[in-house]
């Protein structure tokens, strides 16, 4: 009932007319954004934020839950249409959807996608509204042990479910720690790795690092493979009405993957890549006619999609409870929210129930503008995925340079901006992945600070790391999530070479 | 002597930068009063990871996903100005250029070059669509940006 009182309050928030704009805005500029190849919900993200920067904190998180879930449906699309995945969390809507549009019904891919994605979302919300407030509840015992602890494996979880090689991911961890701590260190004062120069000493923001390393480093890998222009075959969209009798089919494998997805997207670094997998493969082994899956089969669409949509939901529990992002996209919504003046975790429950209740009701809102409004307007909105790519490149370049300048005011960001460009570019080339440098870089700074104020506690005994349960069972879990692939690996070996 | 791979290269490039990051770690000064933790702990215990973990990055045989993939022939065979590596160069050129005259130059008349200019040289030929998109958006940015969230751009040679 409480719950329910407190959603009630979120929307009313969630339905002030300005409120209400923004919704639709981020939902639609996200889809615009999501679809372009390459650019997924963390570019459309940082590219949003130097927008809300000057927006109350409510307002501006509304939007960008809406950029978010734009993002990812306009994934699909692309995904769909062009079997071209604007991010990995739609790469299993391609297996199926490509396939459908090929045969003529990209239309009926797209509404399946659409309402799939409804679903999954709605459900999840509804989860999130039941487990955030008790997670919140557990999370209020957390001392700076247990949230060193939260945040190592939150760390470690992304690395180790990320598909590149296990050390580089660390070493990319690593390295966004190493950034997030440049400048004066707030409990003593020093100066850290300023190389002298006073643009260094509040640091590196975290916009520069994220945009570098996501959409310019997009741009230089695009005019690497040659981005200059090969076009990309276009299969007409076609009807986007459904039979009840296809209704009927996807029903059960959108309800049991949108449970599957929301449950995937809690756990720290799982989210809608693993979620869409996951539900994929669920309803291909569950299927009678499983064999179809991969030739345009309805549920190889309706499955990942609402896996994926109800992750997302699910991966902003941790970042509203704990304050601690299990993604590279919540990371940069975490950074969003820092630069408001928000800080999220147990405590923002009661301090500010109008940016927690609001975002809620707001992803409900924004679930309905995606469904209403950017299915219809689909066809219409595909039209951008026509834009000639040189023109576009250049586009993405000039918004990158807005972002930064807009923030900063300041030419040495727009060359470090460039510096993380090409960082982002070596990265992808030689498979590091980016998601854990971002995540780091946002959790860095915090994770010294908890690191130390425990250590503070305990007189400098680092035994306090273990002698708190709840810190001693996250510090396992962490060495488990790095063990477990590594003995996998070797297992794999010692089975191939005996066979 | 065989030739490094990929990794191990990257593994001493590596492996460099912490020892100089470690370097810079020990000349972070103390704090006058004692604490059981100081400034430079936590950097210390990150360069020395950063040391181990390119031990491993040595060791560790490059996959497929860890070698650059080899780029289009037809497109290395285009004019030196042309090639997929020189596009990242000019553009990289571009943006220090646009950086270092954004001030005296001023924010639209910078960035329609910029986004005229690029848009060109990667090819397309429609130039007049080029120059009205490219001086719609940078307009419409600048307008949003200073007169509705009162952020100020550089105005420069344009009395804007």
């Amino acid at each position: 009932m409480e719950s329910l009182n407190n959603l009630m309050y979120g929307f009313g928030i969630a339905l002030e007319p300005m409120n209400i704009v923004y919704v639709f805005a981020g939902v639609f500029a996200g889809t615009i954004i999501g679809m372009l190849p390459g650019l997924g919900p963390i570019s459309a993200l940082a590219l949003m934020i130097p927008i809300t920067f000057a927006m109350e904190p409510s307002s501006g998180l509304i939007l960008m839950a809406g950029v978010y879930y734009g993002a990812i449906f306009g994934g699909s699309s692309s995904s769909i249409l062009l079997n071209a995945p604007g991010v990995a969390g739609t790469v299993a809507t391609s297996f199926d959807g490509y396939p459908m549009a090929k045969q003529g019904l990209a239309g009926k891919a797209l509404a399946i996608a659409a309402y799939a994605s409804f679903v999954g979302g709605t459900i999840s919300i509804v989860f999130l509204m039941l487990v955030a407030p008790m997670l919140s509840k557990v999370a209020v015992s957390f001392g700076p042990a247990e949230y060193f602890s939260l945040m190592v494996l939150g760390l470690t979880a992304v690395v180790s479910l990320s598909d590149k090689s296990l050390v580089k991911g660390l070493i990319a961890a690593v390295i966004g720690v190493m950034i997030s701590i440049m400048g004066i260190d707030l409990q003593t004062g020093t100066e850290r790795f300023t190389f002298g120069t006073a643009h260094l000493l509040d640091g590196i923001d975290f916009l520069v690092v994220a945009l570098g390393i996501f959409a310019l480093a997009e741009v230089f890998y695009m005019l690497l493979r040659g981005g200059g222009g090969k076009e990309q075959p276009r299969n007409a969209i076609g009807s986007l009405k459904l039979s009840r009798s296809e209704v009927r089919e996807i029903a059960p494998p959108i309800a049991r993957s949108s449970v599957l997805g929301f449950f995937t997207g809690v756990l720290p670094g799982a989210g809608a890549t693993i979620g869409s997998f996951l539900g994929y493969s669920m309803e291909k082994r569950l299927a009678k006619d499983g064999d179809t899956f991969g030739k345009g089969n309805i549920k190889g669409v309706a499955a990942p999609e609402a896996a994926n949509n109800a992750a997302c939901t699910g991966s902003f529990v941790p970042l509203l409870t704990l304050g601690v992002p299990g993604s590279g996209t919540t990371a940069v919504l975490l950074g969003a929210l820092l630069v408001m003046g928000v800080s999220p975790g147990p405590a923002m429950l009661v301090d500010r129930p109008d940016v927690f209740w609001g975002v809620i009701a707001s992803m409900y809102i924004g679930n309905i503008f995606l469904l209403v409004l950017n299915l219809p307007l689909i066809p219409y909105i595909a039209k951008i995925l026509e834009m000639p790519r040189p023109l576009l490149l250049a586009l993405i370049l000039i918004f990158c340079m807005v972002g930064v300048y807009g923030m900063s005011f300041s030419v040495f960001d727009l060359l470090l901006l460039l510096g993380f460009g090409l960082v982002g570019l070596g990265m992808r080339l030689f498979g590091f992945p980016a998601a854990p440098l971002i995540l780091a870089l946002i959790l860095g700074a915090i994770m010294e600070e908890s690191m130390r104020r425990a250590l503070q506690i305990s007189g400098g005994d680092w035994s306090i790391f273990i002698d708190k349960p709840i810190s001693m069972w996250l510090l396992i879990i962490a060495a488990l999530s790095l063990l477990l692939p590594v003995v996998k690996q070797g297992m794999a070996r010692i089975r191939s070479a005996r066979a | 002597m065989t030739r490094l791979n990929t990794n191990q290269i990257i593994a001493l490039v590596l492996a460099a930068l912490a020892v100089g990051y470690l370097a810079m770690a020990w000349q972070i000064r103390p704090f006058p009063l004692p604490r059981p933790i100081d400034s430079d702990m936590f950097p210390k215990v990150l360069g020395f990871t950063l040391l181990g973990l390119s031990l491993l990055l040595f060791l560790e045989k490059p996959k497929a996903q860890d070698i650059p993939e080899e780029l289009d022939p037809e497109e290395q065979a285009a004019p030196l100005l042309l090639k997929p590596w020189s596009r990242v160069i000019v553009t990289t050129l571009a943006i220090v250029a646009y950086a270092l005259l954004l001030v005296p130059v001023g924010f639209v008349l910078a960035s329609v070059s910029l986004v005229f200019g690029l848009a060109w040289y990667y090819g397309y030929r429609r130039h007049g669509v080029n120059l009205a998109t490219s001086l719609g958006v940078v307009l419409t940015l600048y307008l949003t940006m200073t007169r509705i969230m009162g952020v100020y751009l550089p105005t420069g040679l344009l009395p804007l």
